[in-house]
């Protein structure tokens, strides 16, 4: 299967603290990558470097065989990134229909087509029918659904998912959860971070655990959940 | 006179212009620590201040230096009521909108300082005016002189409530920290309030002790001294106030020194030029390690 | 309806109000030229989201251009109009360059700076701006026959001006580019994740509002064929164009014409009582509209028309 996204060796510094040491990573088309790891270690700033929001300090980022790594983070998205924020971030004065239009507008200059493909979008996540609805009043199942909108709009070949679960209620996960899985067997690259565990466990082909910015282990979900290294920063890290 | 005499006497005038500059710059500082609002009627207070020591001589022929014993109190009232009508209720909002706010604020002092006093140009004369005190080689106006006495008293004073009094602690604990400051029960609001009308006192006792020494005119003076309030802050680091008495010092300096070295016309730029490349290079101000010290 | 419909009314209604009250052509001429400076500085301000104070440095390079070149370099006006709107952009692209990297109010405020410096150069510079003192345009070559010190040519001119702005900006409104400030002035970090590169949006944002606000210069500088630095590069003309935006409706189409419909007429009927103090009815209103309704006229409006037509659709 083609690799999607290669990292070797990241490594991000603020000051003096060592955010993230010599993590390297790949995922392939059609591959979930889930990120685990206690409170502070390092998960979404190994996110961020990823998608250019955080600067590397050391280390290479490749995208579809390209070196991505001095780029800025619209630059890795025109190349072919999606990502969410796990805070999520709408355009709060624009509709949610035109939320969508901005990424679209990504891939046409035609108002027309942009408008169909950020139709196809909402209706993928089903918020098609809260197109004309101001996004500031979205509740937050559907901020978070929006935000998967935004991010599949600009037609990325891989996904990045910072918290896309965290705080929705049973049934609302169950249908995230169905909703991730389509998308990667469409064939779309998946890198997310997470911290329910459950859904790792059900999701991930690949996990990789990290820990005061180190990578402490990876492997299917099996084998790091019985790791003993994990359950001890797990229980001894951090109270989660 | 020879080289090394003129440069002392210009450093002299530099520092006793830039004492004013870093009075007016301080209670704009402070305005910006605390409550993230830059202050866009700042000038305008200096010239309330201006203003209101003609009122006070014309009414009561009260000399100037006096007058700041009324002054000052009501100034303090002023500030506190504008802050509860047009910044209180803006507390939670963009940036953007206070400064938009105060902006109005100015338009409004301005524009009422005109219909009351017109557009020419005025000034208080006390017949001390040209009186010099010779100190050694260098000579210093004695009005100057009184001012430079009257900024260092206020700014002892500032610095001495800040410090040392209860409310002075929790206007800094606000400044650090508004909603840390709520949580060990300080009435934030009431510290914003207390700010503006400190602020208001600094700008008015720098527009008293101006008002012998130039010419004021209310659509005019006020934009002049905003902007240099503005650049004093940004020299010092905005919300950084003990910066702000260094940026006055040095703006004053600077003046008289290209003024008399490269060339007088330029007076106002070289402090915009300054206000320019501190803000682009080194946004933090010149004095401080971090924009949020008070 | 189409997008164009207020645009044709409006260009109707400007065509014929020459006829109908031919008194009124200089009140009219600065109504326009408001409306179209506030709607330029609105590209920047209010659909990128980056406000300026300093819009009256365009309006002086405008100005200044169409005089120096007319009296210094006998150069025909349309070239000087050219000339001033490149600069204006290039002034624009540097001085965004230099500045955008700094946040919200810190932009405001270097803005005022670079404004004033340039004031201060107009003033001291005497052997190109003639200084302190101003400039007078004394002749000008006349394009096709058109007398352009004329009263009428210059309404005409500045009807024109307005409508090419309001044409762009309806142009850009709906389509990829508006919505492109509009996302970076919302959140620059998801405007990225969009794919947007929010430097070089603001970029062309500020260098389309400063290339429109230079054309209006040049149109003013004729209308008063004398030039003084001290007004025409001053602070309280870029707050006045600033404010005529906000109190209208910023990020909207028609809210920088309503805005300026409003001040010069409020400014008119109050004349008399205010006399010089004419930028008292700019504070009353800014500070209106910031406390109560701080999208603007035209803003609000939208805002509500938007919500209603949702709460409808879903009740159906």
């Amino acid at each position: 299967m083609p690799e999607v996204l290669e990292a070797e060796g990241i490594v991000v510094r603020f000051g003096g603290l060592v955010a993230v040491n010599n993590v390297s990573l790949r995922v392939q088309s059609g591959q979930i990558l889930g990120l685990i790891g206690p409170n502070g270690a390092g998960k979404t700033t190994l996110f961020n470097a990823l998608t250019g929001y955080a600067p590397l300090h050391k280390g290479r980022v490749s995208l579809l065989r390209r070196d991505v790594s001095r780029l800025a983070p619209y630059a890795r998205i025109r190349r072919g990134m999606g990502r969410t924020f796990q805070i999520e971030r709408p355009f709060e004065e624009l509709t949610v229909l035109e939320n969508v239009l901005v990424p679209a507008f990504l891939n046409t200059s035609n108002r027309r087509e942009a408008e169909a493909l950020a139709w196809q979008s909402l209706e993928k996540v089903g918020l098609a029918d809260r197109a004309r609805q101001p996004s500031a009043d979205l509740n937050l199942a559907r901020r978070r659904r929006l935000e998967l909108a935004k991010a599949l709009a600009v037609k990325p070949q891989i996904l990045f998912l910072d918290e896309v679960m965290a705080g929705l209620n049973p049934p609302a996960l169950k249908e995230m959860v169905t909703f991730v899985r389509g998308l990667s067997s469409e064939g779309l690259a998946i890198v997310m971070v997470e911290h329910i565990m459950r859904v790792i466990i059900e999701l991930a082909e690949h996990v990789i655990v990290l820990a005061f910015g180190e990578k402490i282990a990876e492997g299917s979900p099996e084998e790091v959940t019985s790791d003993p290294t994990v359950i001890e920063a797990y229980l001894g890290g951090s109270d989660d | 006179m020879d080289i090394l005499t003129t440069i002392i006497q210009n450093l002299a005038n530099g520092l006793l212009i830039g004492g004013v500059y870093a009075l007016i710059g301080v209670g704009l500082s402070l305005i910006f620590g605390v409550m993230r609002v830059i202050n866009f009627a700042h000038g305008d207070f200096v010239v309330i201040g201006m203003y209101s020591a003609l009122v006070i001589y014309r009414q009561l022929s009260l000399d100037p230096y006096l007058s700041l014993l009324i002054a000052l109190p009501l100034g303090f009232l002023l500030g506190l009521v504008l802050e509860r009508i047009i910044l209180s209720p803006l507390v939670d909002a963009p940036e953007d909108s206070t400064l938009l706010a105060t902006l109005g604020l100015a338009l409004i002092l301005q524009n009422t300082l005109l219909l009351i006093f017109g557009a020419e140009p005025n000034s208080l004369y006390v017949s001390y005016a040209t009186a010099t005190i010779k100190l050694g080689p260098i000579t210093l106006s004695l009005i100057q002189l009184i001012a430079g006495a009257v900024i260092l008293v206020v700014i002892i004073g500032l610095y001495l409530f800040l410090t040392r009094s209860e409310a002075g602690k929790a206007v800094r604990a606000t400044a650090q920290n508004r909603l840390g400051a709520e949580l060990i029960g300080i009435n934030t609001l009431a510290i914003h309030s207390l700010v503006f009308g400190f602020g208001m006192v600094l700008a008015i006792a720098a527009g008293i002790i101006l008002i012998p020494q130039l010419f004021a005119t209310p659509a005019i003076t006020g934009p002049v001294f905003t902007l240099k309030a503005f650049v004093v802050t940004v020299l010092g680091g905005l919300g950084n106030i003990w910066g702000a008495i260094g940026g006055g010092l040095l703006l004053g300096v600077v003046e008289v020194l290209g003024a008399s070295y490269i060339s007088n016309s330029y007076r106002d730029a070289y402090g915009l030029v300054a206000f320019l490349l501190v803000l682009l290079l080194r946004p933090e101000g010149l004095f401080g390690k971090t924009v949020k010290r008070v | 309806m189409s997008k164009f419909t207020g645009l044709a009314i409006f260009l109707a209604v400007g065509i014929l109000f020459p006829l109908l009250l031919p008194g009124y052509l200089s009140l009219a001429i600065t109504l326009l030229l408001f409306a179209s400076w506030a709607s330029a500085w609105d590209v920047l301000g209010g659909w990128a989201g980056q406000s300026s104070l300093g819009h009256a440095a365009f309006v002086g390079l405008g100005a200044y251009t169409i005089a120096l070149s007319a009296t210094r370099f006998d150069l025909a006006p349309w070239w000087a109009v050219l000339i001033g709107m490149g600069l204006a952009a290039a002034l624009a692209w540097a001085w965004g360059s230099l500045t955008f990297g700094l946040r919200g109010p810190y932009f405001t405020l270097s803005t005022i700076a670079v404004a004033e410096i340039l004031r201060l150069i107009a003033i001291n510079e005497r052997w190109l701006t003639g200084g302190a003192q101003g400039i007078f345009i004394f002749s000008l070559r006349e394009p096709f026959g058109l007398d352009l010190f004329d009263r009428q040519t210059q309404y005409y001119l500045a009807l024109a001006y307005t409508v090419i702005v309001i044409r762009i900006i309806i142009g850009f409104a709906k389509g990829k580019f508006g919505y492109q400030m509009r996302a970076v002035r919302e959140d620059e970090a998801s405007a990225q994740a969009a794919g947007i590169n929010p430097t070089r949006v603001k970029l062309q944002a500020f260098m389309i509002s400063g290339a429109l606000t230079a054309l209006g210069g040049a149109i003013y500088g004729v209308f008063l064929s004398f030039l003084e630095p001290h007004d025409i590069f001053f602070l309280p003309l870029s707050v006045q164009i600033a404010l005529t935006a906000i109190i209208g409706g910023r990020g909207t189409i028609w809210g920088p014409t309503i805005g300026a419909v409003l001040l010069v007429f409020s400014a008119e009927l109050f004349r008399n009582i205010f006399a010089q103090a004419n930028l008292l009815i700019y504070g009353v209103l800014i500070l209106v509209v910031i406390l109560f309704m701080p999208r603007g006229l035209m803003g609000q409006l939208e805002h509500r028309i938007i919500r209603r037509r949702y709460a409808r659709s879903t009740r159906s």
